[in-house]
């Protein structure tokens, strides 16, 4: 009897997983298939992860919609960059018109990038820049599309000069090791920083916000001599972590946090006075990458690097951000 | 004391003396009357370490009867996601804290019934369910990374995971006294016992009277909310969930902790005090990579190299050749004695 209970589970559960394969076999052929004569084009995209890029890709499915184009969303999970390259592979033998490219990785693109190369399909890169060695791979990128990183580094140093011209102590909240958002934000911080604003320490607290609080707490701790007076987090999460821990230790509006991404949360806590300043990191640029890809495609030239502008929040901006409701993260 | 703790004491006092080596105040403790309580290095060791003996706990369970739980990390995020989103969708803390632990004790309980009833494997089950928490987590938040810190009302729950009693970490207190009750009833009733003979073999204690299906199904139960409880300390102490950061990597850690304090991954064995101690030699790594300032591209391999060390003084086969070795000397003096 029981041995029948299972053998109609396994059933039950094979005859599922084959009806959801064949749904999505089925869907992905009316996609790419074009049929409406509509030019189909395959985003390799991150996925969920917080709000910068919730927003960011919803944006680009809906500007990618509107400027009539077929866009096949393709997400990973937990920042897989195999997952992406799989992806990456499908839509060039699916032969799909152009390939939006958000990596997750910045190097490791190589190989894939020549296959596009040799079916002729062009990239484009949206976000983090990635770092290919092979000359033909390059050549299948035409243009990268985002907002600076270095920018936003050399904002927040100005800041800290602004801030503290007679020079301050101070840390570095880092993001996970190996990332080009990373060594970015930081490049443009040790450009402009003055050489009175030093670095005590340098940590990664992985963008988490717990990380962030616990990585301060002890960092102000051991500095504790030193008189921080200052704190970088490369993101907004890391940032409100921090504040909690410079407030815990009796530090409010005596250190100075600075952090970069412009999400809801960090704008309220800019109002609030736990951050000093947050520099945005826009996400909302899903009309200029659908804009040059219908360009290339088009026949059009389209340029290498397109620059997506940023603002900077200090109390006043971000409160009438805020009010404006228009933030869509 | 047992041996498998000497090592991890050993362990524990090393890493505090290369801190304090390092840095001078590292011991160090003041008042902070901004808190209410003590400040130091040591005190947010503690306070972190809260959540890993949390996991430690019902791993322990777990790993006792020969199974594996690694959906303890991905339960913390949807049990701290279903916290904070119904803060901030207005529930009372208490609810939200009391749904956040029934939810937990569910993914739990679906673990425990796949494990225990089917007969699935525990490994791909709890493997199964880390990767569907983590998307049930991103589910009941948007993809957002849900923040109640401005939710008025929420002190309560602030204050578990940040406040303090009699000037100790309140969520270290809270951390002990749930280790002490699992303690109490696994070793001073028979439950302890009945998990262990199931660990060696289901099948001979099934036919002692053990039922093994229920202990099965109790352990990842109780390993289930006692993740739900480590994901409310460690969102609450933000007042913040991160979808995807939110207990990641915290399964492997609640394993390493369970081996740290010598329970056999074959299971039949367990040490309660043993991981407890693991987890927070876990949370003494962590601050001693913070206070070292160890790099951020290091740091893995830093925790790797501690949890091998402890590893290998604690394997039967070191402590073998160190019994062989004070064996031999005292065969020489013996000896050397008769000679003279």
């Amino acid at each position: 009897m029981k041995n029948i209970w299972k053998k109609s589970l396994a059933l039950i559960t094979a005859t599922a997983a084959l009806v959801g394969m064949a749904a999505c076999g089925s869907s992905n052929n009316n996609s790419s298939g074009s049929k409406s004569g509509k030019k189909t084009v395959g985003f390799v995209a991150v996925g969920p992860e917080g709000g910068f890029r919730t927003a960011n890709e919803e944006d680009a499915k809906k500007a990618f919609k509107s400027a009539g184009f077929d866009l096949i969303y393709s997400p990973t999970q937990n920042n897989d960059q195999q997952k992406q390259i799989q992806a990456f592979s499908k839509f060039v033998n699916d032969g799909v018109d152009a390939i939006v490219l958000s990596a997750t990785e910045d190097s490791g693109w190589d190989d894939s990038l020549k296959k596009a190369a040799e079916a002729e399909i062009p990239v484009f890169t949206v976000d983090r820049d990635i770092d290919v060695k092979d000359a033909k791979a390059k050549n299948a990128v035409v243009s990268h599309i985002g907002p600076s990183n270095e920018w936003a580094g050399q904002q927040a140093a100005e800041f800290m000069n602004k801030a503290f011209p007679d020079g301050a102590n101070g840390f570095i909240l880092q993001g996970p090791a190996g990332l080009s958002v990373v060594k970015d934000r930081e490049t443009g911080w040790s450009a402009k920083a003055n050489k009175n604003i030093n670095v005590l320490e340098k940590q990664s607290a992985n963008w988490s916000t717990d990380e962030g609080k616990t990585v301060t707490a002890g960092l102000l701790d051991k500095y504790k001599d030193k008189n921080p007076q200052f704190i970088f987090a490369e993101n907004d999460e890391m940032g409100l972590g921090a504040a909690q821990a410079v407030d815990a230790a009796g530090l409010k509006g005596k250190a100075k946090i600075v952090t970069i991404d412009g999400t809801k949360p960090g704008l309220q806590a800019v109002v609030a006075g736990d951050l000093a300043e947050d520099i945005e990191y826009n996400p909302i640029f899903g009309k200029e990458t659908a804009n040059a890809v219908k360009d290339k495609l088009a026949g059009k030239k389209v340029e290498k690097n397109i620059v997506i502008d940023s603002k900077v929040f200090d109390p006043t901006a971000a409160k009438q951000a805020l009010d404006a409701g228009t933030r869509t993260y | 004391m047992p041996s498998n703790l000497t090592w991890s004491v050993i362990a524990f006092i090393v890493l505090i003396i290369i801190c304090t080596i390092f840095y001078h105040g590292f011991l160090s403790l003041k008042w902070n009357t901004n808190t209410g309580g003590l400040a130091g290095p040591l005190i947010t060791m503690i306070q972190e370490s809260a959540r890993y003996l949390m996991i430690a706990a019902g791993m322990t369970l777990v790993i006792s009867t020969a199974g594996i739980d690694l959906s303890v990390g991905s339960t913390m995020a949807v049990a701290g996601a279903v916290a904070m989103q119904m803060l901030i969708g207005g529930a009372n803390v208490w609810v939200a804290i009391l749904c956040a632990l029934l939810v937990g004790l569910l993914i739990g309980c679906v673990n425990g019934a796949l494990v225990s009833i089917l007969g699935l494997q525990p490994f791909i089950t709890t493997l199964i369910m880390m990767l569907a928490g983590r998307g049930l987590a991103k589910v009941i938040t948007s993809g957002q990374n849900a923040d109640a810190s401005s939710i008025p009302g929420v002190a309560p729950l602030h204050w578990i995971a940040n406040g303090f009693i009699f000037g100790i970490p309140a969520n270290f207190i809270i951390a002990v006294i749930i280790v002490l009750i699992v303690g109490l009833l696994a070793r001073k009733t028979a439950m302890g016992m009945m998990i262990e003979s199931v660990g060696i073999n289901p099948e001979a204690s099934r036919m002692t009277g053990i039922k093994p299906r229920r202990i099965l199904f109790m352990v990842y139960a109780i390993s289930g909310l006692l993740a739900a409880v480590a994901g409310l300390f460690a969102t609450a102490s933000v007042m913040r969930v991160d979808v995807v950061k939110t207990g990641q990597d915290l399964e492997m850690y609640a394993i390493l902790a369970v081996v740290i304090g010598g329970t056999s991954l074959l299971g039949g064995k367990f040490s309660l005090l043993g991981s407890a101690f693991g987890a927070i030699i876990i949370a003494m790594i962590r601050k001693t990579i913070i206070t070292l300032g160890i790099d951020a591209a290091a740091t893995p391999a830093f925790f790797a190299v501690v949890v091998i060390i402890v590893c290998v003084m604690q394997a039967p086969k070191v402590h073998n050749l160190s019994a062989e070795i004070k064996r031999k000397k005292a065969l020489k003096a013996q000896s050397k004695e008769v000679a003279a």
